[in-house]
């Protein structure tokens, strides 16, 4: 294992105060997966290093040691990301709660960590972050092994169609079935990444959530929870929810 | 060295001040038991009193010992301005910077989503139910600049709107007398991105 890295790319996920003036940092980095880095005395008045370390900023970090928590070393900013806007800074949150759970420590995932990029780009410049959450939460699925069979039937041998409704299980994907709850187009559209339509998106995030759970086992999401009680207290009475836009998009 | 007897367990009990380690602890204490007894005596009363008697203020959420506290109950102050900030500390601060002569709202933190912390920790109900009231004519968002500081900052400006009540952000950037080549490239990204007309 190596013992120290220099100028690695990564996105911090999460972070926690670590005794007095310090601070533990989830890293999601380019080339070594997810990794915790010690940064000492960065909760100091004095200390520059503070302002940089934020989410959904690529920095580049240089750390040092073997242990479970590496120490960090230096830290640059490589470029300023462009701020998320309001609700897509919500939504951020749930992308790095959702990357920090789904991977395992010091297991790399080059792919993750594009897809990670790639998303934060769409939701700083999209309007529409329904979609682009399902893409990463599909994509992800797919780059940790628990990829979904959205398109067959395996039961029945033939592929999902349109029309036709759905049981759906994140083992053993569609089940064809006239009291099914997943619509096929909502199955294909997920597929494509193709969402569009407000019923799509809906049973999209129905299905999601589902799968999601599942593979969770009981673990929640805290905060999926926090953008649903944001998105109710933005809410107004005399709005219909699809108009504000702001339902719990996670 | 010093076993569960009572000296042992004040330097332990002093341990739980912030900065102060076994070390210091133990200067602490043995400093008020061989010199200062009289200090010792008048720290421990305060400490419990103030323990028990200060609370929240029931309409900044800051410390008070009274129901309303300083600021709030003062009448020169204008009640119509709320300044909202993340800690008691934070009242304290801009209240010594001496530019602002409304009144504060204490979060007691801010938005950590992965924390699960959201509108109902920080109190949020209680600050629609003012804007509601329609007794606000401003606020100011002082919330940290940290990303954490500034979704909070943001949600609460989106609140402000949704009953239409006019809504700043305190500026964050270069320090007054920084020059740019000393200021951290983050600190400079964020002047920049919250530059001005001049
Ligand atoms: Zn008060």
């Amino acid at each position: 294992m190596e013992t120290s890295v220099y100028l690695q790319p990564g996105y911090i996920l999460q972070h926690r105060p670590y005794r007095e003036s310090s601070l533990i940092i989830e890293v999601l980095t380019r080339d070594f997966g997810k990794i915790s880095i010690l940064a000492k005395g960065v909760r100091k008045p004095k200390s520059k290093v503070a302002a940089l370390l934020r989410p959904f900023t690529l920095l580049s970090l240089s750390y040092l040691g073997r242990s479970e928590l590496r120490t960090l070393t230096q830290v640059e900013l490589v470029q300023t990301s462009p701020p998320l806007p309001g609700l897509a800074l919500y939504c951020g949150f749930y992308i790095n709660e959702l990357t920090g759970h789904f991977l395992h420590k010091y297991d790399p995932h080059p792919e993750v960590f594009q897809l990670y990029q790639a998303c934060l780009v769409q939701l700083s410049e999209n309007s529409a972050i329904e979609p682009v959450l399902r893409n990463f939460e599909l994509n992800l699925l797919d780059n940790v092994g628990y990829g979904l069979s959205l398109a067959f039937d395996e039961q029945h041998r033939r592929p999902v169609s349109t029309a036709k409704k759905y049981i759906f299980s994140a083992d053993s994907g569609p089940v064809e079935a006239l009291n099914g709850t997943v619509a096929g187009q909502t199955l294909l559209a997920l597929h494509t990444r193709t969402l569009i339509g407000s019923e799509t998106l809906a049973g999209a995030k129905k299905l999601m959530r589902e799968v999601i759970d599942f593979h969770l086992q009981g673990k929640p999401l805290k905060s999926r929870a926090v953008i649903a009680k944001i998105a109710a207290s933005l809410q107004s009475k005399d709005t219909p929810r699809e108009v504000v836009g702001t339902d719990d998009l996670a | 060295m010093h076993g569960k007897d009572l000296l042992g367990q004040l330097i332990q009990d002093l341990c739980c001040l912030p900065g102060v380690g076994p070390k210091s602890a133990q200067r602490m204490a043995y400093y008020l038991l061989q010199r200062n007894r009289q200090g010792a005596r008048q720290l421990a009363n305060t400490l419990l009193s103030a323990s028990q008697t200060i609370g929240y203020c029931e309409q900044c959420q800051t410390l008070s010992e009274q129901k309303l506290c300083r600021i709030c109950s003062d009448t020169s102050r204008d009640q119509a301005v709320i300044c909202i900030v993340e800690s008691p500390g934070d009242v304290w601060a801009v209240d010594q910077a001496g530019a602002f002569k409304g009144i504060y709202f204490v979060l007691h933190g801010h938005l950590s989503p992965l924390d699960g912390i959201g509108p109902d920790e920080l109190g949020l109900d209680k600050l629609t139910q003012k804007l509601i009231a329609g007794t606000v004519d401003e606020l100011i968002l002082a919330t940290n600049s940290t990303v954490e500081g500034e979704a909070t900052a943001h949600l609460i400006a989106e609140l402000a709107r949704k009953y239409k009540v006019h809504a700043s952000r305190i500026a964050h950037g270069v320090p007054m007398g920084g020059e740019l080549e000393y200021i951290d490239s983050g600190t400079l990204a964020h002047a920049f991105n919250g530059r001005k007309e001049i």
